[in-house]
């Protein structure tokens, strides 16, 4: 495969190196031990090449896409590959014990909605107008034939990033001794305990940038975040976050601004914290419901 | 809001639901775990019939231009009238010769300081290495004694305890062990399963003091004593398959904590030309952790029986090994003498930190990193025959039997770097042969 990108091994502590690279706009990186500096790289690279593979298939802004794909042949049944047709599989299965709030095909809402920072609202008539096109229940989805009708669209990109985690980490897992974790922006899965102590995971908080992190420690499994750090709008008294009701068209309200969840998954804990932002002011009753580790940030 | 619907369907459903969704996304290997696995009991002793029973051993080793050791151990067993065993085992080693301190073959003369040295330039410790050969301590000299005990008591009719411990001293290593092991007899006793733990505690004494790691080794940084811990669990299945097939399956897992260096070697420094400018001690992570599976197949016909054994292993140095051995017993003159072929082959991964040399770019950077050629992947074969003799009640020594083995293995370095331009005809990767001779006498 080209090479996508660049990866740099650096030192973190006496203790461990990580691997660094961009992927899916997001910094990311490999946590090997030291011991393990002259094949971090290589580990590394393995981490990365499957991030952009994944990024480079999914990727709604590039014309190469599977989803590009997708969208050119929409109003025709198409045969999908076997891991295009995991993801709409497990798509339907989250629109289906989500009731409809988790939906691949809210995408196109984001037409009627820039999150800027400002108090620029849309037009109701503008969103009323996108509903028609979303909704999971109006594909015709048997796998792997896909007919996707004419104007919708699909998008992966609220369970890329932590689906990419989890392949990752089981690439790695056939092919590394000792414990590791990949981070993909802030969304994480470790192996095992690191040499000494914990994995230290910093979690951004909301309306700071850089250096102000929630410093969580895991040894094993899956920490993944959702929330509407910088991208809202405000008016009225009231927080629009970027997390759109697929229902109505509109951001849901009075939502934590941001939930984080452990899962023995990085897709699993995504989803559950995707979910309870869903849930607007009601997220930590379901985090609590659900029985699962959360850390919300109001 | 549609959501409240969620929430009384109710309490975890949703993750459950989530869970299993995931699981077929990622398919069944995204939530297993790894699974725990080492080391094969080779402290296991004779089960000796009735009495008390002795059995002795004098051992001849010699490597190829390097080590020679001579190795007696004598071994006694008494069977008590209750079915208790009691054993000890002395075996003394005493080793001499030239051992390989780690670094490569020169262009050049090298020097280099016995470990009681403390000057690469004075001194009477000093050492020089022609070019071409293979650097190492032309003077060493170990001697090594180790008592073990072990008490083997059936707690009923099925099941049996044992409780062993080892003493381990040398002149700069003592090892401390304990182990308990409990195993299970079901099926008629056509089936049995034991599960043993070991704990070993060693305190190393290097002469001249344990090297820091990846200290240069002209700066002569050492600091005393060091120790290292280890703890291991073994699982084992034997089966009676049929009259004339057994079969025995293992699974363990060892750790061992602590200083795991080998305070003798060295590694040496290149620079960009590829010459010689110095070395550093080895340092290789404080922590180790092996896991491994055991199968073994013991057939008999008539005066014949085979077996074939296969073990794998890999630890958290990134070394795997494969192991396989099969041996042919066949007896012969009233089943007085017999004779015992084996061959074995073995196989291993190196180490993630094993490097032949560093370069002085790579001396600045943080890692393990250690040239002992037993860390590196390499490939051996052993071929040995034993014969054995039991005397004859004329001879006044009834049940009696002398055995003599020979043995000779050869190892072969695996995944050699290109040598750097001033080294280049040098032999940078010798390999390993070695013969053994050893004499047996059981009454």
């Amino acid at each position: 495969m080209a090479l996508l990108g660049t990866i740099s091994v650096e030192p973190r502590g006496a203790d461990l190196v990580a691997a660094c690279f961009t992927a899916m706009a997001s910094s990311c990186e490999l946590l090997v031990r030291a011991s393990q500096l002259k094949v971090a790289r290589e580990l590394g690279e393995c981490v990365a090449e499957e991030a952009w593979r994944i990024e480079q298939k999914f990727s709604r802004y590039r014309s190469d896409s599977v989803t590009a794909w997708i969208h050119a042949h929409r109003g025709a049944p198409i045969e999908l590959d076997e891991e295009t047709s995991s993801l709409m599989n497990f798509a339907e299965r989250c629109y289906t014990i989500s009731e409809g709030m988790f939906d691949v095909t809210s995408g196109i809402l984001r037409r009627a909605w820039t999150f800027d920072g400002s108090d620029r609202l849309p037009q109701s008539a503008a969103i009323e107008a996108l509903l028609p096109f979303v909704g999971f229940d109006k594909v015709t989805w048997r796998s792997p034939c896909l007919e996707l009708p004419l104007g919708m669209e699909l998008d992966f990109g609220g369970i890329g990033k932590e689906y990419a985690v989890d392949r990752a980490y089981d690439l790695l897992a056939k092919n590394s001794a000792g414990p590791f974790l990949v981070n993909f922006g802030g969304d994480l899965r470790a192996s095992g305990p690191p040499p000494r102590g914990r994995w230290q995971v910093g979690i951004e908080k909301p309306d700071q940038e850089g250096d102000a992190k929630m410093i969580l420690e895991l040894e094993r499994g899956a920490l993944a975040t959702s929330g509407d750090s910088r991208r809202f709008l405000f008016r009225d008294g009231v927080r629009y976050g970027h997390i759109l009701d697929p229902k109505t068209g509109w951001p849901v309200i009075h939502a934590p601004r941001s939930v984080t969840v452990a899962a023995s998954s990085c897709t699993e804990a995504g989803l559950l914290s995707t979910l309870a932002m869903l849930q607007g002011p009601r997220a930590r009753q379901f985090l609590n419901e659900q029985g699962v580790k959360y850390w919300v940030l109001e | 809001m549609q959501l409240k619907k969620i929430q009384r369907r109710g309490a975890a459903q949703v993750r459950r639901q989530l869970m299993a969704a995931s699981c077929a996304l990622l398919g069944a290997g995204a939530h297993s775990q790894e699974p725990s696995g080492t080391q094969k009991d080779d402290s296991l002793l004779d089960r000796l019939l009735e009495g008390v029973s002795f059995d002795s051993a004098l051992a001849y080793y010699r490597e190829d231009g390097r080590i020679q050791a001579i190795e007696p151990v004598v071994n006694v067993s008494k069977t008590f009238a209750d079915g208790e065993v009691a054993t000890l085992n002395v075996t003394f080693d005493s080793l001499s010769g030239a051992s390989p301190n780690g670094a490569l073959p020169g262009n050049v003369p090298q020097t280099f300081a016995s470990p009681s040295g403390k000057s690469l330039t004075t001194g009477r410790h000093l050492y020089t290495i022609a070019p071409g050969q293979l650097p190492a301590d032309p003077n060493y000299q170990d001697d090594r004694i180790a008592v073990s005990g072990n008490w083997d008591l059936p707690l009923s009719r099925l099941t049996r305890l044992s409780l062993g411990s080892k003493i381990s001293g040398e002149d700069d290593f003592v090892s401390v062990s304990v182990n308990a092991s409990i195993a299970q007899d079901f099926n008629d006793k056509n089936t049995t399963l034991a599960l043993g733990l070991n704990n070993e505690f060693d305190s190393l004494r290097p002469i001249g003091g344990a090297p820091v790691p990846d200290s240069d080794y002209a700066a002569f940084d050492k600091n005393g004593n060091k120790t290292k811990d280890g703890v291991g669990v073994l699982l084992s299945l034997t089966q009676v398959m049929t009259r004339r097939w057994l079969t025995e399956f293992s699974l363990s897992w060892d750790r061992f904590h602590g200083y795991l260096n080998d305070p003798y070697k060295i590694t040496s420094v290149l620079d960009s030309a590829g010459n010689t400018t110095g070395y550093v001690y080895e340092s290789r992570p404080d922590e180790r952790t092996r896991k491994s599976a055991y199968f073994e197949n013991r057939v008999a016909f008539g005066q014949m029986s085979a077996g074939l054994s296969l073990r794998y292993m890999e630890d958290d140095w990134q070394i795997h090994s494969d192991t396989a051995q099969a041996h042919l017993h066949w007896s012969f003159a009233n089943r007085e003498r017999y004779l015992e072929p084996t061959v074995r082959w073995y196989r291993q991964t190196a180490a993630a930190f094993y490097t032949p040399w560093i370069t002085t770019e790579e001396r600045s950077s943080i890692g393990n990193q250690a040239s002992d050629s037993r860390l590196g992947a390499f490939h051996a074969f052993t071929y040995g025959v034993k014969y054995a003799h039991k005397l004859s009640d004329a001879a006044g020594l009834a049940g009696s039997e002398f055995s003599v083995r020979l043995e000779y293995y050869q190892q072969i370095q695996d995944h050699r770097l290109a040598a750097p331009e001033p080294l280049q005809g040098l032999d940078l990767y010798p390999g390993l042969k070695a013969i053994l001779v050893q004499f047996g006498w059981r009454f």
